[in-house]
């Protein structure tokens, strides 16, 4: 009898190769992205892509009675859980518009894109967070209010503890914080969230402390990759060291762990990646590892090298590196795209009672007024009006 | 404003943002034993529970843990809830004759500034002097005292700032000129804190001062009284103020013609005097006549300022949004409650057995309360509202007095007077912190000439109640 998956291993694995669909499944089985949101045991979240094109995976769900069965080849089949796609993406806010035009939900957080503008839409490469670039860009414009109607929809069919805001891309000084803002204040005015905002670096520090004033519980400000040992051009260096400086300072006025920064695994050498993480960490930053492989059958997947078996050590890493430092590794709880720090558990000897104690009880009903209440009285005994 | 965040570890901010909460926590404690301990030997139940709760507005109003009126909303409701009172007895104290004097001379002071009449004043006083360096100090000087003559200080404050600093950034041009404009803005500042001493509308405290000297001892001071009695403090320290300001601080520059152009500029900007102005000027003339001739008791002078008031809204002078923007209502929450509180200590004789047991033992003799209460009033009032000072410390002196031999007008001259006397920290009084707030001033540099000025001040008022006035009646001692 083949051991059980180790779970950190297997959520990377069908991130990377996608599922096949087996015979008497629901429908619809995916989300208006194309994925599918499967549980894995101990409550392990992941949104595969379904491979429709042809593309082989080794992974196939299926369907026996009431349960699903995720097929391994060579392997036992694992019982997981299917999560149908939410009825709420169909609905439409006062004014008309799809909920699924104005968001995306990743296990217990909404994923926003106000201005349209997704980094990675604009690279070209498919969004995991907000589907495809296309039809993002084709999605008709919303108000805060659309959102916070939108946000409420949701939160009618499933709990949500983050709602992220992503500025896209900004060359103004202050980062896209002020774009932001109004919706922060909207969100903050009628929902019972905890918010995140994915900004670019600031030219200065008084737009951190605004930003966290404002009503912001989390922060990223993305470095995708650091290349440590690369030799750019002086201006790179540059916008490289005041990134790092802005996420310094950042997690000196944030809560230990919510300042957090997205690095791309597979983008640049496992080393650099690896040295990325420790450079993070030594400022007080969560790394979000992001292991995105182009969908199969791209042109893009031809030449992406890094398979999950090669990359589960940096995981390990990270978790490892969290727990000696006691950042908490919490805001990021259940993030169905990537493998999340508290995810590397399974990767590593470090026991991880206290850390599961803790996410088990923000799960509760009360630990997630705890978590909401503590952040709002953090803020409240931090921010200090000062005359200019 | 603009936002900073407190990266000091949580404990310390947490003290630091809370520490309120156990000393309010601590407050009501105290309130809550004192209620249920006996009275200490010759005080009655009422008058005991009446002392702890006036202790505990002082303290409130040393600490300003609660704003200033909300202590004194505190101190009309506190007594009622710990027995002392009937609630319907304690809202009528707030009826004073003081409050609705005080009432009235806020709103004609807002009338004045509104209709741009005071500016208008003082454009035409500040002209006279624009021709030397030394006869502009003068002149604000005079100005800020003239005004503060009918208008609360700090409102002469705040209207003569603008102008001063026009003035200011023309003549800045110069290190010289940077120090003549330190001197223009202390000029305003001390202008105004020495004319607010001149009559009882310069700051509300002295009406607040003769309410409680009506109430507790049944005599009064008139308004015409009152100026008399602080004609030679006024006159003497005007002189020394300009004397002391233009020798400690070298006056370098030449001219001032710079300021003559700013000051015709602004003149020509206010144009014609309007007929409501020109109302309004009569009207605060005969009101002022009608405090003089019949102002014999707060109560009559609290009517002449409402009938003023009347008149100035059936003649369309002001509309009462521009009132309504412009008077500190607080202040007359204040004294509301603090009137209301000096009566319970009379009436339940808390504040005699207190006086009589705690203080007179101590004192020798009428002049020795005489030096405790103006240095102890002068020194809180650096540091407290001078409203706030008055409705501490006159309560206790005038329960003392009697005791000692001492005239209790004596307390209110001597206590309201030196209330006025502050000079040297922005807290003191809102007349210096806006001439703080041009950003010419630091306190290093003005620590010597306040100190000075706070020394002179103290003399001049013991001299004036040595020699003046008994003159005028007013005796220390038999």
């Amino acid at each position: 009898m083949a051991a059980d998956p180790n779970l950190a291993l297997l959520k990377l694995q069908l991130l990377f190769h996608g599922i096949r669909a087996g015979n008497d499944l629901p429908s619809p089985l995916t989300n208006p992205f194309g994925l599918i949101h499967l549980a894995l045991p101990e409550k392990v979240f992941v949104s595969v892509h379904l491979n429709t094109n042809g593309t082989e995976s080794p992974f196939m769900l299926r369907k026996e009675g009431d349960r699903f069965l995720l097929d391994i080849e060579g392997k036992q089949s694992v019982s997981v859980g299917w999560t149908p796609p939410l009825k709420s993406y169909q609905k439409r806010t006062s004014s008309g518009l799809l909920v699924s035009d104005i968001l995306t939900v990743h296990g217990d957080f909404i994923a926003v894109h106000p201005s349209h503008q997704c980094r990675f839409g604009r690279s070209g490469l498919s969004c995991r967070y907000c589907g495809s670039s296309k039809e993002l860009s084709d999605h008709p414009p919303f108000t805060p209010r659309d959102l916070v109607e939108a946000i409420h929809l949701v939160m009618e069919e499933k709990r949500c503890d983050v709602v992220s805001l992503s500025s896209g891309h900004v060359d103004t000084p202050d980062g896209g914080v002020e774009r932001l803002e109004k919706w922060v204040t909207e969100i903050r005015k009628h929902n019972n969230v905890l918010i995140s905002l994915d900004l670019v670096p600031p030219e200065t520090n008084d737009w951190i402390d605004k930003t966290y004033a404002m009503g912001v519980d989390a922060l990223y400000y993305d470095s995708d990759f650091f290349n440590p040992n690369d030799e750019s051009p002086r201006e790179f260096q540059k916008h490289k060291a005041r990134q790092l400086e802005a996420l310094a300072y950042a997690a000196k006025i944030f809560p230990t762990g919510a300042v957090l920064s997205h690095l791309v695994v597979g983008l640049e050498s496992l080393k650099d990646t690896f040295e990325s993480v420790d450079l993070l960490i030594d400022r007080g930053v969560v790394p979000v590892l992001a292991y995105f492989p182009p969908y199969g059958g791209s042109a893009l997947r031809m030449r992406w090298t890094a398979t999950p078996e090669q990359v589960t050590p940096i995981y390990a890493h990270l978790y490892e590196r969290l727990v000696r430092t006691r950042i908490n590794p919490h805001w990021v709880q259940q993030y169905d795209v990537v493998l999340t720090s508290l995810e590397g558990r399974f990767l590593s000897p470090e026991s991880p009672r206290y850390h599961l104690r803790l996410k088990n009880f923000y799960e509760t009903r009360t630990g997630r007024a705890v978590r909401f209440g503590l952040a709002s009285l953090r803020r409240h005994l931090r921010v200090r009006e000062v005359p200019a | 404003m603009q936002v900073k965040i407190d990266t000091r570890p949580l404990p310390i901010v947490i003290l630091a943002r809370w520490w309120r909460f156990p000393v309010f926590a601590l407050v009501n404690f105290a309130l809550y034993y004192f209620y249920h301990q006996p009275p200490p030997e010759g005080l009655s139940v009422a008058g005991f529970r009446a002392l702890t709760v006036f202790l505990a507005c002082v303290f409130l109003w040393m600490t300003q843990l609660l704003p200033l009126p909300v202590t004194g909303l505190f101190a009309l409701i506190a007594p009622s809830l710990l027995g002392v009172i009937p609630l319907k007895e304690a809202f009528s104290f707030f009826g004073a004759d003081a409050v609705f004097f005080i009432l009235g001379v806020f709103i004609l002071a807002a009338a004045l500034y509104k209709s741009g009449l005071s500016t208008r004043m003082a454009l035409h006083l500040l002209k006279r002097g624009s021709k030397s360096p030394r006869r502009l100090v003068f002149q604000v000087m005079l100005t800020a005292a003239l005004l503060s003559f009918i208008m609360s200080e700090h409102a002469v404050a705040a209207m003569m700032f603008p102008l001063v600093v026009i003035i200011s950034k023309r003549l800045s041009g110069t290190p010289e000129g940077a120090g003549y404009s330190r001197v223009l803005f202390l000029a305003m500042a001390w202008g105004c804190v020495i004319g607010g001493i001149a009559t009882m509308l310069g700051g509300a405290r002295v009406p607040l001062a003769v309410n409680f000297l009506q109430d507790m001892a049944g005599q009064t001071i008139t308004f015409t009284q009152w100026s008399m009695g602080m004609f030679p403090i006024v006159i003497t320290l005007f002189s020394f103020c300009y004397l002391l300001l233009t020798r400690y601080y070298p006056i370098r520059i030449l001219t001032v013609m710079e300021a003559d152009t700013v000051l015709d500029q602004q003149l020509r900007d206010c144009g014609r005097p309007l007929l409501e102005e020109r109302f309004l000027a009569l009207l605060l003339a005969c009101t002022i006549l009608g405090w003089i001739f019949w102002g014999g008791t707060t109560a009559i002078m609290a009517a002449i300022s409402i009938l003023s008031v009347i008149l100035l809204f059936m003649f369309r002078v002001v509309k009462w949004r521009q009132i309504q923007e412009n008077v500190e209502w607080g202040v007359i929450l204040m004294y509301g409650g603090a009137i209301a509180l000096s009566q319970i200590l009379t009436s339940t004789q808390a504040g005699n057995w207190f006086a009589e047991t705690h203080i007179v033992p101590y004192l020798s003799s009428p002049w020795a309360l005489v030096i405790i209460l103006s240095l102890m009033t002068m020194a809180l009032t650096e540091a407290l509202s001078n409203a706030a000072v008055v409705a501490i410390v006159v309560p206790i002196g005038l329960s003392i007095a009697n005791t000692v031999g001492l005239d209790p007008k004596v307390v209110v001259y001597a206590v309201a007077s030196a209330s006025s006397m502050n000079y040297v920290l922005p807290m003191s009084t809102p007349a210096v912190a806006i001439a703080y707030s041009s950003g010419y001033l630091k306190i290093r540099e003005v620590i010597v000439p306040a100190s000075i000025m706070w020394v002179v001040s103290w003399g001049t008022l013991m001299l004036t109640a040595k020699f003046w006035w008994p003159v005028l009646g007013v005796k220390i001692g038999p």
